[in-house]
């Protein structure tokens, strides 16, 4: 079974996805991923069908998780996105979040400036749609790669691609700077190619689909180009990761993708993966600490388990209890529009819960977008899981 | 390397079955699943044999298990282990507070959708049919705007059933304002009674329909959670007894038994891995050992001592099937078929008579391990589980959840 073949023919109607749909649970207003998926794919192959209930699907891909065929149902609705905006005209709301590294480089001289800009105009975004209750992210003082750039790296033999995308680029460089002190903490030298654009998930999730092709061939090329050298290129963000390897194939056709995704990572995974090769440094400092896990929906997705899950288990004393109350609701910027803040909030109710019951104050979780969502309506710190890693292997050394 | 003690291939009830009584002899477990399994589709009621050859009802469930042929899955497993899995199966259940009732000495006659009785043997607690036997009027209620639930129907049917002729049947419906957006299915209404407003809302709009004492046929609708809170409330608010039916997909008791199974293996240190397409196996001396998933990345390989093969059958891709021949494609062994497909059919209608394609599978020794034509054992460490075991219709003889708990029970019992 190829996962790439987009086959609507392949759904049996047997509605396993319905009652696993996080949007459908939340809202009436969504008709469900196999009608709007599957089911009307097949009219939409013949005629243009309209379904005005497409614009809830959030992409999250709990109805490709649960299908019993193999169907890309999510993937059916965001092509189905992208035609239906082909002839027509875009709010001025979709292009803003779509186009978050614009967005950032704009901002990028100041970002003081644009935060402030951006906490005093939520009155206007509001107005063109975005949520002013929303946990938008601020923009970090200084970008990752500025801040990579001023890091003096030991250099090693053995070097490995940093993927690192918006988010933790402008608004979570920490995040990247974990990930290059963890690689470094193992011999490894980080390469960080500054041609890479973003990933294009933003953008295919408000239907700019030839925009992100344009990305893809773009990041595409440069993928190939360190692969091909051999090189294992990692990412820290489930949501780019499942992007760059899978959706490209189910989106796009573009050569070479099938290749480097061969070598293309996610970060906690290829950690356990050189643990399983017997040579990670296993110098793990004791951390006596009680912390919540959520499990990205984009990072289930990608058929590896909770590799980070795995990873924390090795550090000593160290407590992370999977939360295991679904999707948090946000599904990158779904959660930031105004009329799907709600439908967001109510999707993330269960894992709010979960978490707060739980009496800790941290959650830890790899993706960016979950993050803010978490804190937001749960009201907890947060982390990704390599900032532990890193603790650790500080706290050996002390 | 990471290495566990057992790897289940599927996330259905076999697997399910089998990742938990694996955990429960403290072994180490992988579970791989790809999709989430047929019980949201099948539904959580547990058929063990409800009919023989020829369409025969079977008197109970253990008399139907002493009749089954030589080549049915029952007949391998044997009798104690099948009544050992069903006392385990009960106990999660009873353990999680969402306890099943019944057991192999009483074949429960369940209402449908459709106002007919179908043969099981456990059930939950929400489609208990004691107080529906007694009484002597019965109310069925159904919700505007419910596809696939007609009271009037099931009322109608009721009269024609010779047990259900001499009783009255009054038909009340209640509105649950869902008409907005899409069709309405019993998981919209089980998920308004999820919610506290919708449940006091719901007895609200009962009160005013049916009346203290009765005895009220529903669809399955007593929320989408594995707990009787729903039940309860609404039977303590309004002193009635409330039977949901058997229905149409998506099933809400299937999505309870799977909520509750996968959060037992959870608690008790399962690894589940989501989306894994097991392709193939790495077998050496008669041993099985890793499998490898194919990823739309790359393999990823998973060692273990032992392997549980519970992944389906032609509907859920464990048994492939091609022009004269079934394949099994994880460790390609051998499935006796006829090489003229036209005889896998029975192209009667209604017949009494099962499905031959559907007894196509695997056959396995009393441990579920797999066999050649000869009756050899071809791997040491593999145990087969559910729908891909040769011998069985399970759609024809209602026995399908039933044959899903024994064997997956067995294969982990036999590791």
């Amino acid at each position: 079974m190829k996962k790439h073949h987009n086959n609507p023919d392949s759904c049996t109607a047997c509605t396993v996805c319905i009652a696993n749909c996080p949007v459908t649970a939340a809202t009436r207003k969504f008709r469900g991923p196999k009608m709007v998926g599957p089911t009307l794919e097949r009219m939409r192959l013949s005629q243009d069908d309209i379904e005005p209930s497409l614009e809830y699907c959030s992409n999250c891909k709990n109805c490709d998780m649960s299908c019993p065929s193999g169907v890309p149902i999510s993937t059916l609705n965001m092509l189905a996105r992208a035609k239906y905006f082909k002839n027509r005209k875009r709010s001025l709301r979709d292009w803003i979040l779509s186009h978050g590294e614009k967005m950032a480089k704009l901002s990028a001289a100041t970002p003081g400036m644009a935060n402030f800009g951006m906490k005093m105009s939520r009155g206007i975004l509001k107005k063109i749609g975005i949520s002013d209750k929303a946990p938008l992210p601020a923009y970090a003082s200084k970008s990752f790669i500025k801040l990579f750039k001023n890091l003096k790296q030991t250099s090693y033999p053995d070097k490995v691609v940093f993927y690192p995308g918006c988010f933790i680029n402008y608004n979570d460089p920490q995040v990247g700077m974990d990930f290059v002190a963890v690689m470094q903490a193992n011999k490894l030298e980080v390469i960080v190619e500054e041609g890479f654009v973003c990933c294009g998930s933003p953008l295919v999730v408000n239907g700019f689909l030839d925009e992100a092709e344009e990305n893809a061939k773009q990041n595409v090329q440069i993928l190939k180009k360190w692969t091909d050298k051999g090189y294992p290129v990692i990412t820290c963000c489930t949501s780019c990761g499942l992007m760059l390897k899978q959706e490209y194939q189910e989106l796009f056709h573009i050569e070479g993708v099938a290749e480097y995704a061969k070598q293309l990572y996610d970060a906690d995974e290829f950690l356990l993966d050189l643990h399983d090769q017997g040579r990670l440094n296993t110098n793990f400092g004791t951390l006596n600490e009680k912390y919540m896990y959520h499990a990205p929906c984009h990072l289930r997705a990608q058929g590896m388990g909770l590799p980070g899950v795995e990873l924390l288990a090795l550090i000593p004393g160290l407590d992370v209890q999977d939360a295991d109350a679904g999707c948090c609701g946000i599904s990158g910027n779904y959660g930031f529009k105004d009329d799907k803040y709600d439908i967001s909030m109510e999707i993330g109710s269960g894992l709010f819960k979960a978490i707060k019951d739980s009496g800790r104050d941290t959650v830890v979780s790899e993706c960016g977008t979950c993050r803010l969502q978490i804190g937001h309506g749960a009201n907890v710190k947060t982390l990704h899981p390599l900032t532990l890693v890193r603790k650790s292997y500080e706290a050996y050394h002390k | 390397m990471r290495e566990y003690d057992i790897v289940v291939i599927g996330g259905g009830l076999a697997g399910l079955m089998a990742a938990a009584a694996a955990t429960k002899r403290g072994k180490k477990v992988t579970l791989l699943s790809l999709g989430s399994g047929t019980l949201t589709i099948g539904g959580g009621i547990v058929d063990v044999m409800g009919y023989l050859e020829g369409g025969i009802p079977a008197a109970t469930p253990s008399a139907g298990l002493l009749q089954v042929g030589d080549g049915h899955p029952y007949k391998k497993i044997g009798r104690p282990a099948i009544e050992e899995s069903i006392r385990f199966f009960k106990e999660i259940c009873e353990q999680e507070g969402y306890s099943y009732i019944g057991n192999l000495d009483k074949t429960q006659w369940i209402p449908t959708a459709a106002g007919t009785l179908k043969p099981t043997c456990l059930v939950p607690k929400t489609m208990d049919t004691t107080e529906l036997k007694k009484a002597d009027k019965v109310t069925v209620l159904g919700f505007d705007a419910l596809k696939d639930f007609y009271p009037s129907l099931i009322a109608k049917n009721f009269k024609k059933i010779p047990a259900f002729a001499q009783k009255e049947y009054e038909v009340v419906m209640v509105d649950p304002k869902l008409s907005e957006g899409r069709d309405v299915t019993a998981l919209d209404v089980a998920r308004w009674l999820d919610t506290e407003e919708g449940l006091a809302s719901c007895i609200e709009k009962m009160r005013n329909v049916i009346d203290s004492g009765s005895v009220v046929i529903i669809p399955p609708v007593l929320g989408t959670r594995p707990d009787y809170a729903v039940k309860e409330k609404l039977e303590k608010a309004l002193g009635c007894h409330f039977v949901e039916t058997a229905s149409v997909p998506p099933s809400i008791t299937g999505l309870r038994l799977r909520t509750m199974l996968v959060r037992y293996l959870k608690k008790n240190g399962v690894r589940i891995v989501e989306q894994a397409i097991v392709a193939k196996s790495i077998v050496e001396d008669g041993k099985c050992v890793a499998v490898i998933t194919e990823g739309v990345d790359r393999e990823r390989t998973y060692h273990a001592k032992s392997f549980i093969l519970a992944n389906g059958g032609f509907y859920g891709g464990g048994l492939l099937a091609e022009p004269g021949k079934v394949i099994e494609p994880i460790f390609n062994l051998p499935v006796e078929a006829p090489t003229d497909h036209e005889l896998w059919a029975n192209y009667s209608l209604f017949s009494s008579e099962a499905q031959p394609f559907a007894k196509l599978g695997l056959d396995v020794d009393e441990k579920m391990r797999p066999l050649d034509a000869d009756g050899k054992v071809l791997l040491n460490n593999v145990f087969v589980a559910g729908r891909n075991l040769r011998g069985y219709d399970f759609s024809f003889e209602k026995s399908g959840n039933g044959v899903a708990i024994a064997s997956g029970y067995q294969a982990a019992m036999s590791v």
